[in-house]
């Protein structure tokens, strides 16, 4: 027989097909090297973005997470920083500590799910009675992502389900956060309010403060720490510039503020402080001097404090309380208070096990159909073809979701293992349909449309069970009917016609 | 006698062993549900909870670890189980307990395993008990409905009732039974369980389809020599699925994995009674009353 011959124009298409996959897969095992995942703060506004591949910090060459991190660990304030990436050369001195984490890099395209990659989930019910609309969820995902991506985590996604009854829920999946930092990032509704006595000088809305002082060590940062009765306090300060109007109001409202006594160093101030509430919860009172009693000021100098057991942790608890009040003041509120339901930390040492076990156990189940089939057909002629198809279909699937950009997750790789699994089974009916058709002499083409009607007949009920679970749970078993939708359809359109093909070919001689 | 005409005697009487299979199936998912308030018993993203995935130095018992959590907790409603084939020189355990905060769960361990656990070594999933009983009625919502579209699709396809009810019904068995084995094994369902009831359909039916395509419309041979013809073909889809899925099942180190499979896995072994003692006595019935084949 003739190679030639094997080559009709289904396999011709699967092989196109396979083609198409590894382009879109675009596996390239020989990178390496460390990836910005994510960036915050100073860092980023300095201009190290995601994606960018880190070379040198301060001359010293990276080449691992290790490294990386004790080298951006022994980075503090007021040192030289000398960033240089696949971006360029970023250098600057800090005035915080830079805030970058990287991960290895890529070495195709396909997309990790959350618990494959580590990280955090959260979703979301907006506490509210009444029904909210869908413009109003865009906008609240509006906000949520600018204020993460603000805090400084920028490798996240964010989408909306709903729920049978028809309520609104939002979820996020956030690569590389802590639950804590997240947990408290979106419980906060953002709703702040400066005041002085009971009357409100400005809000945290974009007709109040016209500019939030963050990233840049001239007008935002930690200004002095000190010991402490338990341990250690910092204080953080940034500038805010205000609206006329609200500066009006400061006028207003100081200029019948009696000054109070004259404190220890000289300095005297107002009677009543300016308080700041965030969310109803006063976060810092901050003292108003007397020279601004009256007076149209635009430029006030927000501060608060940061405590900790050691001078460092107050350090970190400062700047996090300082990064949290600005990202809050830039951003603005959410449009509801949102409540939590659901809120999933995943180990990122798991997923990646979860990874190299999946592909085991996947080989180990095409070994184990391979030495059933052959114990059935005792046919070589048959078990590699049945190997090459599922192997095939395996790499479509993927190739189809790196192209659709689908993240592969747990219940993703399981579906894929399913959709195989129904390939099998279609083949084990063709091989049979062509057997039978030989021991009988029957006409080849009658026989493998019996097969594929067969196919069809069950791909068409498969198919249509499977068309629920696309939005049931909030879409967290969506991956199993993507991957399984897309192997048994590649499977009926492509791999199968293409292994009858070849399987025909094979007997026929 | 041969097979055929022990088949061809009895296939009648063969059908009282699904029936009854079925009806025990019903009676204990029946007292089941009288006891545990529901056919399946869920697991804590199904009904609201806390699972804390943990890395420590030293080994404990789970034992251990389970009566100090019930004593501190004040529940019963506790699992606890070792994470296997993690790349770690730590022991890693999954906790799962419903009703309790995150940081309840966080400072009893900590308390009594003297061990400090933070980010890096704690992990924790947690879900309103409001969310999850959503969930879970949103995927039995969905299971219902991927039957309903089944049952149309069948019924579009061989636009005759009779075989097409024993599809549908075939597939009903499939699923009563497996709940029932779930049941009977111990096994607290997932989300991701219950995706793989909803496949454990698509495989039903498609050995029913087989076999009613084989019997009904390639009519070919007696009804014996399709049904076993039929069958030949349909046991061996059966066998080497079942094996992968064992396999899958004995070598995953995934949770979520092990149930998906060992639920498909229990799933195929139940559609071979289905399929074969039940489908294949109504075609035969069937074919002989209308077409008054043998």
């Amino acid at each position: 027989m003739k190679i030639k011959k094997l080559f009709s124009i289904r396999v011709i298409i699967l092989l196109f097909v396979l083609l198409l996959c590894l382009i879109a897969i675009n596996p390239n095992p020989y990178a390496s090297g460390l990836e910005v995942k994510n960036v915050g703060g100073e860092a980023a506004s300095q201009g190290i973005k995601h994606g960018d591949v880190v070379e040198s910090i301060n001359g010293e060459t990276i080449e691992s997470i290790e490294e990386f991190n004790s080298v951006i660990g022994s980075i503090g304030v007021n040192s030289t920083f000398i960033f240089r990436s696949s971006g360029g050369e970023v250098a600057y001195i800090t005035t915080q500590k830079p805030e970058i984490t990287v991960q290895i890099v890529r070495t195709n395209n396909i997309q990790k799910g959350l618990d494959l990659s580590g990280g955090t989930r959260v979703l979301l019910r907006p506490d509210v009675e009444r029904t909210v609309s869908d413009q109003e969820i865009t906008n609240l995902i509006d906000v949520l992502n600018n204020r993460l991506n603000t805090y400084g985590l920028s490798d996240l996604q964010i989408r909306s389900a709903k729920d049978r009854e028809g309520t609104k829920l939002v979820l996020i999946e956030i690569a590389g956060a802590s639950r804590q930092e997240v947990k408290e990032l979106i419980e906060q509704q953002g709703e702040f309010e400066a005041k002085i006595g009971n009357d409100t000088v400005f809000v945290g809305s974009e007709k109040d403060i016209t500019f939030v002082c963050k990233d840049d060590g001239t007008c935002s940062g930690i200004r002095n720490c000190d010991e402490s009765a338990n341990g250690a306090f910092c204080t953080f300060e940034f500038q805010i510039s205000l609206s006329g109007d609200a500066a009006k109001r400061h006028a207003e409202i100081t200029k019948d503020i009696p000054i109070g006594a004259e404190e220890d160093g000289g300095r005297v101030y107002l009677e009543l402080p300016l308080d700041l509430y965030l969310d109803g919860q006063l976060v810092s009172s901050l003292q108003i001097s007397e020279g601004l009693k009256g007076l149209e000021t635009t430029a006030i100098l927000i501060s608060g404090p940061g405590n900790g057991a050691t001078q460092e942790a107050a350090y970190d608890d400062a700047l996090k309380e300082m990064n949290r009040l600005q990202t809050v003041l830039i951003t603005g509120s959410l449009p509801f208070g949102l409540e939590i339901e659901k809120l999933d930390s995943i180990s990122p040492l798991l997923g990646g096990n979860f990874v190299k076990n999946a592909f085991f156990v996947g080989f180990l189940a095409l070994i184990t159909v391979s030495i059933i089939t052959f114990i059935r057909f005792r046919k070589l002629k048959i078990v590699l073809p049945m190997m090459f198809t599922m192997a095939s279909e395996v790499f479509i699937i993927l190739g189809v979701a790196a192209f659709i950009g689908w993240r592969l997750d747990l219940v993703s790789i399981a579906g894929i293992i399913a959709a195989v699994g129904t390939g099998v089974d279609d083949q084990i009916v063709i091989t049979d349909e062509v057997l039978r058709g030989q021991e009988r002499a029957y006409n080849w083409k009658q026989r493998i449309k019996r097969a594929f009607f067969i196919i069809f007949a069950a791909y068409a009920t498969t198919f249509v069970a499977l068309l629920p679970l696309w939005n049931a749970g909030a879409g967290l078993v969506r991956g199993f009917a993507i991957t399984t939708l897309i192997g048994i359809t590649v499977g009926v359109l492509i791999t199968r016609p293409a292994f009858a093909s070849i399987v025909e070919k094979l007997l026929s001689d | 006698m041969s097979l055929e005409e022990f088949y061809n005697k009895n296939y009648k009487k063969l059908l009282v062993i699904p029936i009854v299979v079925f009806v025990l199936s019903i009676v204990y998912l029946t007292i089941f549900s009288l006891n545990h308030g529901d056919i399946l018993e869920k697991d804590v993203s199904l009904k609201g909870g806390v699972s804390a995935t943990f890395y420590i130095d030293k080994e404990v018992g789970l034992e251990e670890i389970k009566s100090f959590l019930e004593k501190d907790l004040g529940s019963s409603d506790i699992f606890v189980r070792n994470l296997v084939g993690i790349e770690s020189a730590q022991n890693g355990y999954i906790v799962e307990a419903s009703g309790v905060e995150a940081d309840t769960i966080k400072s009893v361990l900590e308390r009594n395993l003297y061990v400090e656990l933070t980010e890096e070594n704690l992990f924790i999933e947690e879900t309103g008990s409001r969310l999850g009983e959503g969930f879970y009625r949103e995927m039995i919502f969905a299971l219902v409905i991927a039957f309903v579209l089944m049952g149309v699709v069948v019924l579009i396809i061989y636009r005759s009732l009779i075989p097409s009810m024993a599809i549908v019904f075939s597939a009903l068995f499939d699923i009563v039974v497996t709940v029932a084995l779930i049941d009977l094994f111990g096994i607290r369902i997932s989300a991701a369980g219950i995706a793989a009831l909803v496949l454990i359909m698509g495989y039903s039916v498609d050995t029913d389809i087989l076999l009613t395509t084989r019997v009904l419309k390639i009519r070919e041979g007696g009804i014996w020599d399709r049904i076993r013809g039929a069958a030949k073909t349909g046991l061996t889809m059966s066998v080497t699925t079942f094996g992968a899925m064992l396999v899958a099942f004995i070598f995953s180190t995934s949770l979520v994995f092990r149930q998906m499979f060992l639920i498909i896995a229990l799933g195929l072994v139940v559609d071979v009674i289905a399929t074969y003692l039940m489908n294949t006595g109504i075609l035969k019935m069937y074919m002989r009353r209308k077409y008054n084949e043998n």
